[in-house]
């Protein structure tokens, strides 16, 4: 259970002032200078020791990703002279996924903050926020708090900090591959948003061909804090390898669906009982719980008694924990209609350039599909499985693995829902033949 | 001669046996425009079908295909009304009968045959030679 | 730096930037693959080159994977890589089922079948059975171009034919547009395929969503034979597979030669085939009481044999077209001189290029493969994309690379690549030349400068001097630089011209050249002209004179001839051409000539016994005997030698008065430059298209 001293985004529900001074009375932009004079190697050190873990889902070890930027010595070295970028996520298009959106809305201070710290620590001047086309307001109220950050010099040209940096605001056009990394750049550049092949790497090879970090918002924002307190507070909330605190963002089949601050770790019967007001029905009316976006496997409700919700104890249950967007299922859900609903999203969000994302993703909807409906045989179950495995690790970019695991999930947890489905159908309609 | 070739030729029409037996069991039903006569067995006697017979004798060649349209249906017991017998009012687009033309000098020929008039198809290493003028 | 690896248990060692499909190929594993080309930028999208690396829990895509970004073994060990492990099979299987599940069943009625990859990769490394039951997507029809027929429902998405468009032939007229499943290429709307190489696409795509469409349904590709051959539309000289059925060409196909062509050829070297079975001569002909009428071979000789015998050697000429081969050339030219006569020229445009000055000063010495090198180019007169396509797309693939400065002067049009534009006059070119233009410091700067002639500014009056300024522009880029490096390019349209040039084939000793001849035949000062094929004087100027015409096609020159003897085109005889760059290549006999014609070579040889001065050779084996004794170059069968430079030297020292006329490219419409391609119905079709797109374009632009 998180305390409130140890909360970290102290507006993320707007009832405070937004703007720069609100922001500043809550502690943000508090002797940035001091944390930039010392120097690149100890925020990236800081941010490893504190064991931040990306927060956009695929949790990569944050500082270790920002030290494969190439520092000033590696550049005069081998004499590259490109420039280097970070790039901030802001494509929350995870179904599920709602922390970003409070963030921009709310703390948007936080993230420029963020931005500023974690440029200078990879020695980038520049830094894109790609934020969803849908997001109208939500980058208007970025745009006015990156606005109130250039007119008191606290970034641009000849700032307070001594580290030019310039923040620019992109918008996406509705696509959720656009939340791939590569994927990301290409938009940027303008290109249709395909993602690219890695290697190489966008730390090598990114934006226009520089060196390029992409990191999500709610990484980035927490960043000013940590240095702030130090690692060592960051790190002793959680469990070790989870560190710190996360933003959840519960819906589905609860009293009071919300985004909460919470420590890593936290039980989900916890998360569930004390921010939501529990289960609606109770909590043995829980059937399933999507526990990281729609693009992790579901956890059964007999596998969610003590489950913890941080990234190691999740993918031991074969699911993960994504975004940390909880998504409540009771006993009331039709889920393997609900598993379609999801496999439409990927069929429709896929971005076609690979064969077994473009081909495979429609093959699973329209069997899932079925399957919700009853119109299967039993043996077309195996043959799904199959075809989730062979989607599975042959794609470009991760959206072929997130349109698999969750229909691997439901066939793993849910088959004899399936089948009593496609029993069911059947029945009726051997019925109707006679 | 029509007896003549009945008698020595006995293969190519009617035989004896069939005219028999039409005459004894038979009534006349009709004839077509080719000069075939339509039989059927008289009332109360029945065919290997459990049901009355009905015969043609034809004019000149025994050949299936004389057998006009109109009269095929009730020969071949498709249905029970007999040319006579029925009102049907031929239409204008229909055409004459034609029975099959094979082994006769209007058979039919496959487009490109010798035997076809016509031009032979396009084949391969066919060109357009240049002509003056 | 070399990296060593194990693949499929036997160890190769391989340079670091090499890929893995490459690596394993060289270990002798075949890698199957749809989109991956070695010519085109690597997509990676396909997922049918997945192999197996041993640490890394998901295949890698080997066409993109390099051998250097794996991550090393811990113990330094070489990475083991596995094709024929259950996971690559499992995967293979996979990628082909996804292919599969919607496309069509289409093989019966596709073209692509026999030589489609999808068909190949299936039965090689599909899993035998379809498991899809759902219905599968449908595309909506497209119709791009006249040469290309699209049925995009078969399209497998590989993209090959977007990035060819981009990167080899310069026009981004395809793009994928949508996305996942609805994903389809398709060009701008109502916007076909305006390239000159387009239809390279068709053969690059590997299932038959691109398929030619002159040639749709005609044949399947085992009942055909091929011959390798040459093609002769442009001087170029690209490697062609000419495909033929019994006695008719079904299609022509590129063939792969590095050097030259690599492997495109241009829409016009592609489609011409409808041309050889159009407007072709297959009798001779006499002109008796104003009308051509057919005749038998002795007659025609006998008849052409009575005028040669009858005029005096200075009353007859011979020129030769831009299709004859350099066997019949030679043949036609020694008949001539046999007979006494000086007046031949094989330059029929009148481009005042002359043998005498050196091979250096008549061919492209740079080389086409050379142009990779090159880091600044000047092009005067000419329009590489119409005169020679495949050479334009080399001077793009080197500008994609980065660092290449192009100026044109000249015509202005569109090359596919940006270039300065120095005006359509020839006062730049002296500016150049005098060092008085900042082009001339760029081309004195470069590593690698190269100067291309066109017949635009060899075939004028003033050509002999454009040429020299030319040249000694080349002269002066060329000086202090590597010696191996020749700058001086002449680009040539026509196939024979480097042939006839090489051969000698130009009025020597006060003969008259094409123009001589041409006002002297007006002045009934010739009595005799003999045509090998040359369509494009003006016949008008022949006046009365007694014309011979020697060709395959029925074109302006056989409407003027008194006299038709029919010949063999390119396809029909085996001959050698020398293409722009001197580099001699012979042509095969894939079918025999139509009707009565022959091949030349021996018409002229039958015409001499007529005459009473027989040439001495009988076969063609002793006829290139002879002829490599006058031109040792020819022998040197697909070798480009370099020239040197004493015919650049040569050249530039020649000077003259330039008139102020502007340059423009001698060729008007692209589809219609020789006689098999106006006999063509499908280049008819694309110049009408072509003209009627750029008329719109006009319109559109006012």
């Amino acid at each position: 259970m998180l305390t409130d001293k140890d909360r970290i985004f102290r507006n993320i529900y707007g009832f405070h002032d937004v703007s720069l001074k609100g922001a500043r009375t809550r502690g943000a932009w508090d002797h940035t200078k001091v944390l930039i004079d010392k120097g690149p190697d100890w925020i990236i050190n800081e941010v490893k020791a504190s064991g931040l873990r990306g927060r956009g889902g695929a949790g990569f070890p944050t500082g270790l990703k920002w030290s494969f930027m190439p520092s000033d010595k590696r550049k005069e070295d081998t004499g590259d002279k490109r420039p280097s970028y970070l790039v901030v996520n802001a494509d929350e298009s995870e179904p599920g996924s709602c922390k970003d959106r409070e963030i921009l809305r709310h703390d948007a201070h936080l993230l420029v903050e963020g931005a500023l710290i974690a440029s200078y620590a990879m020695r980038a001047h520049t830094c894109y926020v790609y934020v969803r086309g849908e997001y109208i307001r939500e980058r208007e109220a970025l745009q006015r708090a990156i606005d109130e950050a250039y007119a008191a010099k606290l970034i641009g040209r000849d700032n307070v900090h001594g580290w030019d940096f310039d923040i620019f605001v992109h918008h996406g056009a509705g696509a959720y591959i656009c939340g791939e990394e590569t994927a990301m750049l290409e938009s940027i550049e303008g290109k249709k948003g395909q993602p690219r092949l890695k290697p190489p790497f966008p730390a090598n090879v990114g934006l226009w061909g520089c060196p390029t970090t992409i990191n999500n918002v709610e990484s980035i924002a927490v960043v000013p804090e940590i240095l702030r307190r130090g690692s060592s507070w960051f790190s002793g909330l959680g469990k070790p390898n989870n560190t710190g605190t996360k933003l959840f963002q519960i819906s589905g089949h609860v009293e009071r669906p919300c985004v909460v601050e919470e420590e890593m770790g936290i039980p989900l019967r916890e998360l569930l009982d004390k921010h939501c007001g529990g289960v609606r029905g109770g909590w043995d009316n829980l059937l399933a719980v999507i526990p990281g976006g729609s693009s992790v496997a579901l956890v059964p409700a007999h596998e969610c008694q003590d489950l913890t919700m941080d990234f190691d104890a999740l993918s031991k249950v074969k699911s993960g924990l994504g975004t940390a967007a909880v998504i409540v299922m009771d006993k009331s859900t039709d889920i393997v209609k609900a598993i379609a609903r999801i496999s439409y999203f990927y069929k429709h969000e896929s971005c076609g350039q690979c064969t077994p994302c473009r081909e495979g993703t429609g093959w699973m909807w329209r069997v899932v599909d079925r399957m919700a409906r009853g119109e299967a045989e039993k043996s077309e179950i195996d043959k799904l499985l199959d075809v989730t495995k062979q989607v599975e690790g042959h794609t470009i970019c991760a959206l072929g693995d997130a349109a698999a695991w969750p229909v691997q999930g439901l066939i793993r947890h849910f088959r004899d829902e399936i089948e009593r489905r496609i029993d069911t159908y059947h029945a009726s309609h051997r019925e109707a033949a006679e | 001669m029509g007896l003549f070739k009945e008698i020595f030729c006995w293969w190519g029409g009617n035989t004896w046996g069939t005219r028999l037996a039409i005459w004894r069991q038979g009534r006349l039903v009709g004839e077509d425009e080719l000069g075939n006569k339509y039989y059927e067995q008289k009332p109360g006697r029945t065919g290997p079908l459990g049901r009355p017979r009905r015969w043609v004798t034809y004019k000149n060649l025994s050949e299936a295909s004389l057998v006009s349209p109109d009269w095929h249906g009730w020969l071949h017991y498709t249905h029970d009304t007999p040319p006579t017998k029925e009102d049907y009012r031929p239409r204008p687009w229909q055409k004459p009968h034609r029975p099959n033309m094979t082994g006769t000098r209007e058979a039919w020929r496959p487009q490109g045959s010798i035997l076809a008039a016509g031009q032979r198809p396009k084949a391969t290493g066919d060109y357009k030679p240049w002509t003056p003028g | 730096m070399t990296k060593k690896l194990i693949v499929d248990g036997k160890e190769i060692e391989v340079e670091d930037g090499t890929t893995l499909m490459l690596a394993c190929e060289q270990a002798g594993a075949s890698i199957p693959r749809f989109c991956f080309h070695e010519r085109l930028s690597i997509a990676g999208n396909c997922r049918m080159c997945l192999v197996e690396v041993e640490g890394m829990p998901k295949p890698a895509a080997s066409c993109a994977m390099g051998v250097g970004d794996l991550p090393p073994n811990r113990d330094g060990s070489p990475k083991k890589i596995f094709t024929k492990s259950p996971l690559v099979k499992k995967a293979r299987e996979g990628v082909m089922e996804f292919l599969l599940i919607n496309h069509p069943l289409d093989c019966p009625i596709c073209d692509q079948g026999g030589e489609c990859d999808l068909q190949d990769q299936a039965m090689a490394f599909g899993c035998g059975g379809s498991r899809y039951a759902e219905n599968k997507r449908a595309v909506e029809e497209k119709n791009i171009s006249p040469l290309i027929k699209t049925m995009m429902t078969r399209c497998i998405h590989c993209t090959r034919c977007v990035r060819y468009m981009t990167e080899v032939a310069g026009v981004e007229e395809l793009g994928l547009i949508s996305r996942g499943e609805d994903a389809e290429i398709t060009t701008y709307l109502e916007r076909g395929l305006l390239s000159e190489m387009s239809a390279n696409a068709a053969d690059l795509c590997p299932v038959g969503a691109l398929t030619h469409r002159p040639s749709a349904h005609a044949a399947r590709p085992w009942e055909m034979r091929h011959t390798e051959s040459i093609d002769v539309t442009d001087a170029v000289g690209s490697n062609i597979r000419v495909d033929s059925r019994g006695a008719e060409v079904m299609r022509i196909l590129p063939r792969n030669n590095d050097a030259v062509n690599e492997e495109w050829i241009s829409d016009k070297a592609r489609h011409v085939v409808d041309g050889l079975k159009a407007q072709r001569l297959d009798r001779p002909y006499i002109r008796r009481n104003g009308r051509l009428e057919p005749a038998s071979w002795s007659e025609a000789l006998a008849v052409v044999a009575e005028k040669l015998k009858a005029t005096a050697p200075d009353r007859m000429a011979a020129i030769a077209g831009d299709l004859a081969g350099a066997e019949e050339m030679f043949a036609l030219k020694d008949l001539f001189s046999r007979l006494g006569c000086r007046n031949i020229d094989c330059r029929q445009d009148g481009a005042k290029l002359d043998p005498k000055l050196g091979r250096a000063s008549y061919i492209f010495n740079t080389t086409i493969e050379g142009l990779e090198r090159a880091d600044v180019i000047l092009i005067v007169g000419s329009n590489p994309r119409v005169e020679a396509t495949v050479l334009n797309a080399r001077i793009l693939k080197r500008y994609r690379q980065g660092g290449l400065a192009v100026g044109l002067v000249g015509e202005a049009a569109a090359l596919t690549y940006p270039y300065e534009h120095f005006g359509n006059g020839t006062s730049a070119l002296a500016d150049i030349a005098a060092s008085r233009h900042s082009f001339a410091d760029k081309l004195k700067a470069a590593h690698n400068p190269v100067v291309i002639v066109g017949q635009g500014a060899a075939a004028r009056a003033d050509g002999a001097a454009v040429l020299g300024l030319a040249a000694s522009i080349a002269a002066m880029a060329m000086a202090g630089k590597d010696p191996e490096w020749n700058a001086f390019s002449v680009l040539h349209t026509a196939a024979a011209r480097v042939a006839g040039l090489d051969l000698g084939f130009v009025p020597e000793g006060g003969g008259l050249d094409t123009g001589g001849i041409l006002s002297a035949a007006f002045e009934r000062k010739i009595d005799l002209v003999c045509l090998l094929g040359a369509d494009e004087i003006d016949m008008a100027k022949l006046g009365p004179t007694f014309v011979v015409y020697q060709g395959s096609h029925g074109d302006a020159g056989a409407h003027r001839a008194d006299v038709i003897l029919p010949g063999a085109a390119y396809t029909e005889k085996s001959a050698t051409y020398v293409n722009t760059e001197g580099r001699a290549q012979m042509t095969a006999k894939a079918v025999f000539p139509p009707g009565e014609a022959k091949e030349d070579w021996t018409i002229l040889r039958a015409l001499s016994a007529e005459v009473g001065t027989t040439l001495p050779y009988d076969t063609l084996t002793a006829l290139r005997a002879s002829m490599y004794k006058t031109a040792p170059q020819l022998a040197a069968i697909d070798q480009a030698p370099a020239a040197g430079i004493d015919g650049v030297v040569a050249l530039a020292k020649i000077s003259g008065q330039v008139s102020a006329e502007p340059l423009f490219s001698p060729v008007r419409d692209f589809y219609l430059t020789n006689a098999i391609a106006r006999a063509s119905a499908v280049m008819a079709e694309m110049s009408a298209l072509k003209n009627s797109t750029m008329a719109a374009g006009r319109q559109a632009a006012e």
